[in-house]
């Protein structure tokens, strides 16, 4: 034991001396490493960040499954209930005028409440309208909700900007609007606007609130008001109810359930999966992309170390042969060179981190400002220990790899022929 | 006693083609001997040495030195016995040319680590003195001389006290009175130490000057 402790002892000096003296491309090949880690580690980090980011606004938007009514044809006219037997032919079929509410929707949203799967159930009303301020007309959707249970879902307290979403039950007439849609009206709160349904009623309405929740789309067309309001908006009976959003324990199961429910009800509906499916799947390339960069980069990284070494190996060639022939196994060789791939790798996967680290704190400090899709005040960056772990392990392993084939070629060297000159 | 016995000893070359090199040789060597080999090139005295050195190890035969057998034995049990046992002189001087002279010296023994560092830097301080380059101990072994580097070479095969000191035709690179320099120093070796010495030479001088010669051609002793 003592013995294998001096035996790498000794290799290590040796490497240390053989570094030295090809200090410049020693330099050089453990910047080649740096350079990749630090990419890798900001890239990862940025990549991911920006994903987490929006993944989180998006999820928090999202139930895990909602159920809704959707406008459908008739897969049978009549006229094939009758005439079973033949083709049947109908022209310009339209789809029937039905309410847009969910059959029976206040007996299932107390029915879903129980199952043990499901940790949040909200029922709402919601409908396109036309939000009027003199000349201006912005279309729409408002969301009659109850707060408590919208609130458990979407955690619609924190996305308040000014005002407050108490008021809703309480006051009648009252909404809580999107900040784009704030801003293009020009309104504040406390302001009064005008609302046109679709059916073409008119209602003047208080803004009690004004909320932002980051993702675009909504901010710039949607309000919230309570159930009531728009039940009323709409003139139909409190039974009404067009959505059910639900929010489960376990997000996993959302497609089955979604499925079960559907089927239990005879409601149309999705899972936060179907509606993020290129948000999904735009992670997964991304992914993919960082990585296969990764891997070119830790080649030429690779390369780099690889070729210090083959070329300090036929320049020791001499005193390769010289350790053996004073008593130094192939073993020992091997270990020389190894010292000097894993110094390489070890100082510079090291050095990546810390400058990848610092490059991606100073992107995360820096203000960047967009509304596209998603509302942004500077760019979400990921400093998960994971991707560090990550990196350091892909640096070591790249000079291990690239290490071992000069090594394994230096513990070959037949030191006869050489020293016989 | 004998300290290095070798029998049936057959060595073949392949390439260009098939070549026996050293041809059903036997050779005793008894401690304390200095031996010196001779014969023409190409006749295999150094082809000979090298098998004896342990280095190479494509041989048929044996090769039995202080008891153990040689035939057969893994890298890593042969290195470690060159450490411990073989000291070697190469006719191009051979120092690792980045390290200080004393570490070139010392190196064999630090990888023996028989001795702690401290103790193993007296004894090579020792053998430079005894070798009259106390003075380059450390200098960096590229500066100095070819006749100085020679002289740190056999100060390195000697720092594990080997069986037996083998050298490569190791006056073959130094002028006349380095080569009666390290010449002296190998008679003192024998005399005063009773160091088994084996040294493979062309100059007849030398070998006429040494305990006992063995002539080689075409792979036989004659």
């Amino acid at each position: 034991m003592k013995k294998i402790i001096t035996d790498f002892k000794l290799a290590a000096s040796i490497a240390f001396v053989h570094m030295s003296a090809k200090l410049k491309q020693t330099i050089i090949a453990t910047i080649g490493v740096a350079l990749g880690i630090t990419i890798f580690v900001f890239m990862i980090g940025f990549i991911q960040g920006s994903q987490n980011y929006m993944q989180a606004i998006m999820f928090e938007q999202s139930p895990h499954l909602r159920l809704f009514n959707e406008v459908k044809l008739s897969d049978k006219t009549i006229i094939d209930n009758i005439y079973p037997n033949q083709i049947n032919t109908v022209g310009h079929q339209k789809p029937k005028d039905i309410f847009m509410n969910l059959k029976d929707g206040k007996q299932a949203v107390k029915e879903i409440r129980k199952n043990p799967l499901v940790k949040t159930v909200s029922g709402s009303v919601s409908t396109k309208v036309f939000y009027r301020l003199g000349a201006v007309s912005i279309n729409g959707t408002i969301l009659g909700i109850n707060f408590e249970e919208a609130n458990a879902l979407f955690n619609l307290e924190n996305k308040i900007v000014s005002g407050s979403f108490t008021e809703l039950a309480t006051m009648p007439n009252s909404i809580v609007v999107g900040s784009g849609l704030a801003r293009k009206l020009n309104v504040k709160t406390g302001d009064k606007i005008e609302l046109t349904t679709e059916k073409g009623a008119n209602f003047s309405i208080s803004i009690i609130g004004v909320f932002k929740t980051g993702l675009v789309d909504i901010d710039n067309q949607q309000s919230y008001g309570s159930i009531k309001t728009v039940q009323r908006f709409l003139n139909v009976p409190s039974s009404y109810l067009t959505d059910i959003q639900v929010k489960l324990f376990d997000p996993e199961l959302a497609p089955d359930e979604a499925k079960r429910l559907q089927k239990n009800y005879n409601y149309s509906g999705s899972d936060w999966k179907k509606d993020n499916t290129t948000l999904l799947e735009g992670a997964a390339l991304q992914n993919m992309i960082t990585y296969s960069v990764e891997v070119v980069l830790l080649l030429i990284a690779g390369f780099g170390i690889f070729n210090i070494l083959t070329m300090m190996i036929y320049e020791k060639m001499k005193d390769i042969a010289i350790l053996k022939a004073i008593g130094f196994s192939n073993g020992d060789v091997r270990r020389i060179f190894m010292t000097q791939a894993f110094v390489i790798g070890i100082i510079g996967a090291t050095a990546g981190l810390l400058f990848g680290y610092l490059i991606s704190y100073a992107i995360s400090k820096m203000p960047y400002h967009s509304d596209v899709m998603f509302s942004l005040d500077h760019l979400p960056v990921s400093f998960n220990p994971l991707y560090y772990i990550m990196g350091f392990s892909f640096g070591i392993l790249t000079t291990a790899i690239a290490g071992y084939l000069p090594s394994r070629k230096a513990a070959k060297v037949d030191p006869i022929t050489i020293l016989r000159g | 006693m004998n300290i290095l016995e070798a029998k049936n000893l057959n060595k073949y070359f392949y390439d260009p083609k098939k070549f026996k090199a050293l041809d059903n040789l036997d050779l005793t060597i008894e401690k304390g001997d200095f031996v010196s080999i001779t014969g023409k090139s190409g006749s295999g005295k150094s082809t000979l040495l090298y098998l004896l050195s342990t280095m190479d190890t494509d041989f048929e035969g044996s090769i039995n030195i202080n008891g153990s057998e040689m035939q057969g034995r893994n890298n890593s049990w042969l290195a470690d016995f060159r450490n411990k046992h073989i000291g070697f002189v190469f006719q191009f001087h051979f120092l690792l040319p980045e390290f200080s002279v004393l570490k070139n010296v010392m190196l064999p023994g630090l990888k023996r680590a028989a001795f702690p560092p401290q103790e193993l830097e007296q004894k090579a301080m020792d053998l430079l003195k005894l070798l009259d380059v106390q003075d380059q101990a450390l200098k960096r072994a590229s500066l100095l001389s070819g006749g100085q580097q020679q002289r740190v070479a056999i100060a390195r095969a000697l720092i594990n006290d080997p069986l037996i000191l083998m050298g490569d035709e190791p006056t073959g690179n130094l002028d006349s009175k380095n080569t009666g320099l390290v010449f002296d120093l190998f008679k003192k070796l024998s005399a005063e130490q009773h160091q088994t010495m084996l040294i493979v030479t062309h100059d007849e001088e030398f070998a006429k000057n040494t305990d006992k010669t063995i002539h080689i051609s075409d792979g036989r002793i004659s």
